[in-house]
């Protein structure tokens, strides 16, 4: 009767544990493989203009109310350092900003300005390696910083032809204005 | 006559020896043996391991350039394990990828095993799977039902993932990275 009793416990010890064991199996897991992700979005500097040709129908001798359609600029940036964005206009060879064949305006007859503020003449440069020298013109300069490193400004670039003090031979003058944008 | 000598004593031994075994009999003893071979579960990230985009473009859909490659191999019981799992989890579901000053959610980054149940690219947007996983970061990638013939077993999957930032806001320059934890799971 003893050992009929000591068996029945062994037997009920050894159905325990293997119950355990089967309960412990359910909820096993492995170990945590990782996979590293990295995602780089590289730095842009862009400017766009609404439209690639600005002209001015009528030339007026002697005067400076030669204004040429106004063009919409969009300087966008998007930055992991620097503290300004700069905008700079010019154009390659100064003398002959725009030309009637052998007719030439020179860069310093063309003014331009942005948001209205006071016209200048595209005379200097270059600005941090943009540009050429006496054809140059800076439109802003505008800090930025760790907040303000991505973004983008809208700007109405007026210009116009400073024809004070000259005549021009009739025909159609036309030249290019280059656009450019820098950090520093 | 002498020969018949000889063969009666080994007889009258005989004899002897057979009475003189005492009537005895040990009681039966029984061993049990066991001998447990231990379950086993692991993730192994063949390839893949690293997965860089080295130029992600706003507001689209940007495919990492190489499957994720896992192998899982498992050891475990029928009759105590009904399934193997495998999923996808980001500690943090709402910065699985960390940037300069923009969080990636794990709702921006899917996942998709074409010989697992993501059979289409799916956001890492599920609950988690059982105590594992994190809520709103994890995705399932196959379930095994586990029988006599495969309870010992390897497989291998590939994952693809991509980061999807249609409608997401721009993403101001820099690296964004993160760890995409994998784990298999039995149920």
């Amino acid at each position: 009767m003893h050992a009929l009793l000591k068996n029945t416990l062994v037997g009920t010890a050894a159905l325990l544990i293997a119950s355990s064991t089967a309960v412990a199996q359910v909820g096993l897991t492995s170990n945590v493989a990782t996979v590293s992700l990295t995602a780089t979005k590289n730095a842009t500097l862009t400017v766009t203009p609404n439209a690639s040709t600005a002209t001015l129908g009528s030339i007026t001798d002697n005067s400076n109310v030669n204004l040429f359609t106004p063009v919409s600029l969009t300087t966008a940036w998007n930055l992991t350092a620097g503290s300004s964005v700069s905008l700079v206009g010019w154009f390659a060879t100064p003398a002959q900003a725009l030309a009637n064949g052998t007719d030439l305006i020179p860069s310093s007859k063309v003014e331009g300005r942005i948001n209205s503020a006071g016209y200048a003449p595209f005379t200097s440069g270059p600005f941090s390696g943009l540009g050429v020298a006496g054809g140059s013109l800076q439109f802003f300069a505008q800090s930025v910083g760790a907040g303000s490193y991505l973004g983008s400004r809208t700007d109405q670039l007026d210009l116009r032809l400073n024809l004070v003090g000259t005549t021009t031979v009739a025909g159609d003058y036309t030249g290019t204005l280059n656009l450019q944008a820098i950090v520093q | 006559m002498w020969y018949s000598k000889l063969v009666l004593i080994p007889v009258a031994l005989s004899v002897m020896l057979t009475l003189g075994a005492p009537e005895l009999s040990a009681q039966a003893r029984i061993i049990s043996l066991t001998a447990t071979s231990a379950s086993g579960l692991s993730v192994l990230v063949t390839s893949g391991a690293i997965q860089a985009l080295p130029a992600v473009t706003d507001n689209a859909v940007n495919n990492f350039p190489s499957p994720v490659v896992i192998q899982t191999t498992w050891s475990v019981k029928p009759g105590q394990t009904n399934t193997v799992n495998l999923i996808a989890y980001f500690a943090v579901p709402a910065q699985a990828m960390v940037g300069p000053t923009t969080q990636i959610p794990s709702s921006r980054i899917l996942g998709r095993m074409t010989t697992g149940l993501p059979v289409a690219f799916t956001p890492m947007t599920q609950n988690g799977f059982g105590a594992f996983g994190t809520a709103g970061g994890t995705l399932r990638l196959y379930t095994v039902n586990i029988t006599g013939s495969n309870k010992n077993a390897t497989r291998t999957d590939n994952l693809d993932l991509r980061l999807n930032l249609v409608g997401f806001p721009a993403l101001q320059a820099g690296s964004y990275t993160g760890v995409l934890n994998v784990r298999a799971v039995t149920q």
